[in-house]
């Protein structure tokens, strides 16, 4: 969660977007790419993502079924080993993995779209600083992973309802800065100029502060797809919704029960292995975004 | 002063809509708590009219809210109701026996994620070699990101079960009497959940303390002061560590949130009989008040340490208004 700490800037709209090109695939592709732990992140992304998408066509059990004795460590058959059933930990793996992702990106697509348009409007519309400003530091310091327990306690805890709430509780610090960005252009001669000559509010917003803002909007959707991820795999490891369903952290859930006193150091290692990689690819990613969001974290 | 009331203001906010959840979550959701308690055996609806004017629960809602603030902040220690599992114990006795292991976590790998980082800030800083300034942040990144429960869990497998140099679980030898044996065994068991919390958040007291450090190096005074032949050492222990450490202490506050949720999951995992562990315990045993009552107190715990990190930083900062 150490992004989210070290996002409390001023504010100041010049700190945080020095460049007003409207290249954002430039922009992106100079962030992401030309930046090394950026690129490492990103390689790791993708060679995991080719990997669960390979596995998914080449291993040949399903993942819920039992193909192989239990407690059995790696071998040519089972990669990955089985579990206390005798499932293959591989194919639990390949397979898990895409509730976890979709989850997490989904989370994460939902908050930019609450996010964005709230910060375009209430930038650009009213005055409504203290509101948004409160809300943000309420929610910077909101107890995620308790309220999610509780939620999914209470609630029927079904995926929808973990991308709703991890939606509406990572929405904030985008809206913020999105806000930001938008007071300072409407400050702006040529904006100015455009109001006076006519064009409507809509048009301005649409066509000059939507795509000076992509940018922002693209980072944080990396940003919270890695805090989702981190929320989402801890989330699934403590046990909330159905653990019967295979995700990634499920599969730790029962390795946590089961895996210590049979001796079957596989089964926690691998799975964590791809979560772990996953995670920090795009930590790295965010990392190098946070560094381009706010540059006075920049070293010198 | 405008700062911390502009704090004070947030966590007011935090505590307003924490208790809030706490009240109205519960009560609509599917299911009432009397259904829960109810067991299939007892299937009279007398005994569960019994049940719910026993939690109170039968009275009208503005009554029930009422009370429930009552019990919450007019009462000491605050009353959050019975437990379902551990019944008649009160949640709050549960929580008290349990609050000092938290806090004995948390304050710990606080305290030494921040010395940890401080050293190795110091280290890739004063002496300018690239290796070590990039491991230590590649180190950095990683560590915060992988997920801490894994590092327990891989932890706790080599150090506990294989290695089997550490417990593997429980906060202390069973009864142990006080005294040195005792509080021996506490610091033998405490060292894996430690050592784990403080490896998933040193990453970000590095980056920071990093950052700053290097800022105050480039400031003038500095500058200044080494031209003038003043040897590093000493500016290091004034100069630069009060300076440095600033905004280290702004992310503190804000990092709340993060250290009370690795301490939920270590607590887990370790079998650690701290609050968070408690929480997990209501998930599994589908007990409501403890998980209501759980989730208010790791929601004070964040507050009060966000707060006491803004007073810190109001002391420390002559910036600050």
């Amino acid at each position: 969660m150490g992004e989210r700490g070290l996002e409390r800037t001023d504010g100041n709209p010049e700190v945080q977007q020095p460049e007003e090109t409207l290249n954002i695939f430039g922009k992106i592709r100079a962030t992401l790419w030309h930046n090394t732990p950026s690129k490492i992140g990103l390689v790791t992304i993708v060679a995991i993502f080719a990997f669960i998408f390979a596995g998914r066509i080449l291993v040949p059990y399903p993942p819920d079924a039992i193909t192989g004795a239990p407690y059995h460590p790696p071998d040519l058959a089972h990669p990955f080993g089985t579990d206390y059933l005798g499932r293959d930990l591989l194919s639990q793996v390949v397979w898990g993995a895409v509730p976890t992702f979709a989850v997490s990106v989904a989370s994460a697509i939902i908050s930019v779209g609450i996010g964005f348009p709230a910060g375009l409007f209430s930038g650009y519309f009213t005055k409504m600083e203290p509101l948004l400003g409160g809300t943000t530091d309420i929610f910077l310091a909101f107890p995620i992973l308790p309220l999610i327990v509780l939620m999914g306690e209470l609630f029927v805890a079904t995926n929808l309802l973990l991308i709703v709430i991890l939606g509406i509780l990572l929405w904030p610090p985008l809206a913020r800065a999105v806000r930001a960005q938008v007071q300072s252009l409407k400050t702006r001669p040529y904006v100015e100029a455009a109001k006076i000559s006519g064009v409507g509010d809509m048009r301005i917003v649409s066509s000059i502060m939507v795509p000076q803002t992509m940018f922002l909007a693209v980072a944080y959707t990396v940003i919270n797809i890695s805090l989702s991820t981190i929320i989402v795999t801890a989330v699934e490891f403590l046990g909330v919704g159905n653990p019967n369903a295979i995700s990634l952290g499920s599969i730790l859930y029962w390795a946590q029960d089961y895996a210590f006193t049979a001796g079957a150091w596989w089964w926690i290692l691998a799975p964590g292995v791809i979560i772990a990689l996953f995670a920090v690819g795009l930590g790295l990613m965010g990392f190098s975004l946070e560094r381009v969001l706010n540059p006075r974290l920049r070293s010198q | 002063m405008g700062f911390i009331r502009r704090r004070i203001y947030t966590y007011i906010g935090i505590l307003l809509v924490v208790t809030n959840l706490d009240f109205f979550l519960p009560r609509i959701a599917p299911g009432s708590a009397a259904d829960i308690l109810v067991t299939t055996a007892l299937n009279s609806s007398e005994q569960r009219q019994l049940l719910l004017a026993r939690f109170g629960l039968n009275k009208p809602l503005y009554v029930q809210y009422y009370l429930f603030l009552k019990n919450l902040f007019a009462t000491w220690p605050p009353n959050f109701g019975l437990s379902f599992q551990y019944y008649p114990r009160t949640v709050t006795s549960l929580i008290a026996a349990r609050l000092g292991w938290s806090m004995l976590l948390m304050l710990s790998s606080l305290f030494l994620s921040v010395v940890l980082a401080y050293f190795m800030a110091r280290r890739s800083s004063l002496r300018v070699g690239k290796a070590t300034d990039t491991a230590f942040m590649y180190g950095s990144i990683s560590s915060q990101t992988v997920p801490v429960f894994w590092i327990a869990m891989v932890l706790l497998w080599v150090f506990g079960f294989d290695l089997r140099w550490f417990p593997t679980f429980g906060t202390a030898t069973p009864n142990l009497p006080f005294g040195l044996a005792y509080v021996g065994s506490v610091i033998y068991h405490a060292i894996l959940p430690v050592v784990v919390m403080t490896l998933s958040i040193f990453g970000q007291n590095y980056i920071v303390l990093r950052g700053s450090i290097q800022e105050v190096l480039q400031s003038d005074y500095v500058v200044a002061a080494r031209t003038r032949g003043l040897r590093d050492r000493i500016l290091a222990s004034t100069y630069i560590l009060r300076n440095s450490l600033l905004p280290l202490v702004a992310i503190l506050s804000f990092s709340m949130a993060g250290l009370v949720s690795r301490d939920v999951l270590v607590e887990a995992v370790f079998g650690y009989n701290g609050v968070g562990d408690l929480l997990v315990d209501g998930v599994v045993n589908h007990d409501y008040p403890v998980l209501e009552g759980t989730f208010f107190v790791l929601t004070l715990i964040i507050i009060l340490g966000g707060l006491i990190g803004d007073l810190l930083l109001v002391r420390l900062d002559p910036r600050i208004k």
